[in-house]
């Protein structure tokens, strides 16, 4: 008796066996999934945002209200070196922060008014202008003049825009992915080099910066060399090399320059 | 494009060189960039900015202190392992494995396990350092390359050393048999020895020769004995009168 049951129990677990194998080699493919815990992030709170009451960019004049227009001279040194004004956050969290010098006509302004106003939320974020509108008269002479007869008339208003100005400002209840796509395409319609810029970001550039030239290698700077007119270099620098130390070309900025 | 050397008087506030050389082309400020000045070519390349030197990666170099490592589980169950093997077998060989197949190591395997010989597999690290600790340090030249180990209880050296020369790919390196360390050559000596039994043997009859021979003598006839031991007194005779002649 006992045999006959040896022999049950021994043929029960040599099925087991044949089906277990059976099953391993038929799902052997398969992933093995196994149980896991969902982390997410947790979404930023903006409960602390005021939203001011206009939101939309507003109208900018194309020329200021003169009753007698005059003539101004090129004065082409408000396009040269970095920004003293406007190139720090106020309200706002995101910002286009212009990388190099230019003029900035109606034509761009419109266009920047009419983007941003057009594609973003004005429930959630609002924007605000950190430029002028346009004050600067620039002449024109009429096309296929000679040479003389006077100054030409103006033509248009510009608004001059140094390397490291902010352009507009973004904010509200919005994350940078969010306005990021909206404000580069802008930038990218500009006539200078410009670039979106959260308050992180542009910390972490100036930082970048600072960094570099702490951390430079080379014993010669342009600075020590133009101050103390080393080899009579100050012969062929101008008097701007001085201030911006080979940082700035005309209105242009050199960013491998430290 | 007019040169003008222009000589401008300044007053001493700010000072200026005195002669510039003025040439009327673009204004400083252009929409192109404006082609520098040699010299000043010359300054931008001698300030540029030179990056710290960058460190190497971090797997660039091996570690400096592989020796303070401490083991991981798995090395301490392998050298566990080894511990026993080396406390209860008196036959270990370290054979030399160069690209045998499956087939032929299942043949080997089979053939060796009818003999009580178990070929075992470790890695070489964990083995030179469980050797370095204990007393068979001198193996460890031993466990270089692939290399596989054949334990045994009774040290089976014919039949072993009879497998390996049928199989191609193995190749014996060396044994340690009853806590002695062994070459290759020394382990087919050791295989021609004879066996304990025999040389126990041959040890009593080398000990018991005369008393056996003496015992043997005196079974024999009587007459054989006597004749034996008339002989041998001549010989002491003769012996004894030509020593006595050469003392005097």
């Amino acid at each position: 008796m006992f045999s006959i049951i040896k022999a049950a129990v021994g043929g029960l677990t040599a099925l087991c066996r044949v089906n277990g194998h059976q099953q391993g080699l038929l799902h052997g493919h398969l992933k093995v999934l196994a149980a896991g815990l969902n982390t997410r992030d947790i979404p930023p709170d903006h409960s602390d945002v005021v939203l001011p009451d206009r939101r939309k960019l507003k109208f900018v004049n194309k020329m200021p209200n003169f009753k007698n227009a005059k003539k101004e001279m090129k004065n082409l040194k408000d396009i040269q070196g970095p920004a003293t004004a406007a190139n720090a956050f106020t309200k706002g969290e995101f910002a286009i922060v212009a990388m190099g010098g230019g003029y900035l006509h109606w034509g761009h302004i419109e266009m920047i008014r009419l983007t941003i106003n057009r594609k973003m939320d004005p429930k959630t974020t609002f924007a605000r202008w950190r430029v002028n509108g346009p004050y600067k008269p620039v002449t024109r002479k009429g096309l296929g003049m000679r040479m003389g007869g006077g100054k030409g008339a103006i033509d248009q208003y510009v608004t001059p825009v140094r390397y490291g100005r902010f352009i507009v400002e973004v904010g509200g209840k919005v994350e940078l992915g969010e306005i990021q796509r909206i404000m580069t395409e802008v930038a990218q319609k500009l006539p200078f080099k410009a670039k979106v810029f959260s308050r992180a970001s542009l910390a972490a550039f100036q930082k970048k910066h600072a960094d570099m030239e702490q951390n430079n290698q080379n014993p010669w700077t342009f600075k020590e060399i133009t101050l103390g007119n080393m080899l009579g270099i100050r012969k062929v620098l101008s008097p701007k090399d001085l201030c911006h130390n080979g940082r700035f070309a005309g209105k242009f900025h050199l960013p491998w320059r430290v | 494009m007019a040169a003008t050397l222009c000589r401008i008087l300044l007053p001493k506030q700010g000072w200026l060189p005195f002669t510039q050389c003025v040439r009327h082309g673009s204004k400083s400020v252009t929409r192109h960039k404006r082609p520098l000045h040699f010299l000043k070519q010359k300054l931008m390349s001698v300030t540029r900015y030179i990056p710290p030197p960058r460190p190497a990666p971090p797997g660039a170099y091996p570690r400096q202190t592989i020796r303070d490592q401490e083991d991981d589980p798995f090395t301490i169950l392998v050298k566990k392992n080894l511990k026993n093997v080396f406390q209860e077998s008196k036959m270990i060989a370290v054979v030399q494995n160069s690209g045998s197949t499956a087939d032929e190591m299942m043949l080997l395997k089979y053939k060796l396990h009818k003999h009580g010989i178990t070929v075992k597999f470790f890695p070489n690290q964990v083995v030179r350092s469980f050797l370095k600790d204990s007393t068979y340090s001198n193996m460890a030249p031993l466990f270089i390359g692939h290399t596989v180990l054949f334990i045994s209880k009774e040290p089976k050296v014919k039949e072993m050393l009879s497998s390996l020369r049928t199989s191609r790919h193995m190749l014996l390196l060396g044994a340690c048999i009853d806590n002695t360390l062994l070459s290759a050559q020394g382990v087919v000596s050791y295989s021609k020895l004879p066996s304990v039994a025999v040389v126990q043997g041959e040890l009593v009859s080398g000990l018991t020769l005369l008393t056996s021979q003496t015992a043997a003598m005196l079974q024999r006839h009587p007459a054989q004995l006597s004749a034996l031991l008339q002989q041998h007194v001549k010989q002491q005779s003769s012996e004894g009168a030509p020593k006595a002649q050469e003392a005097t």
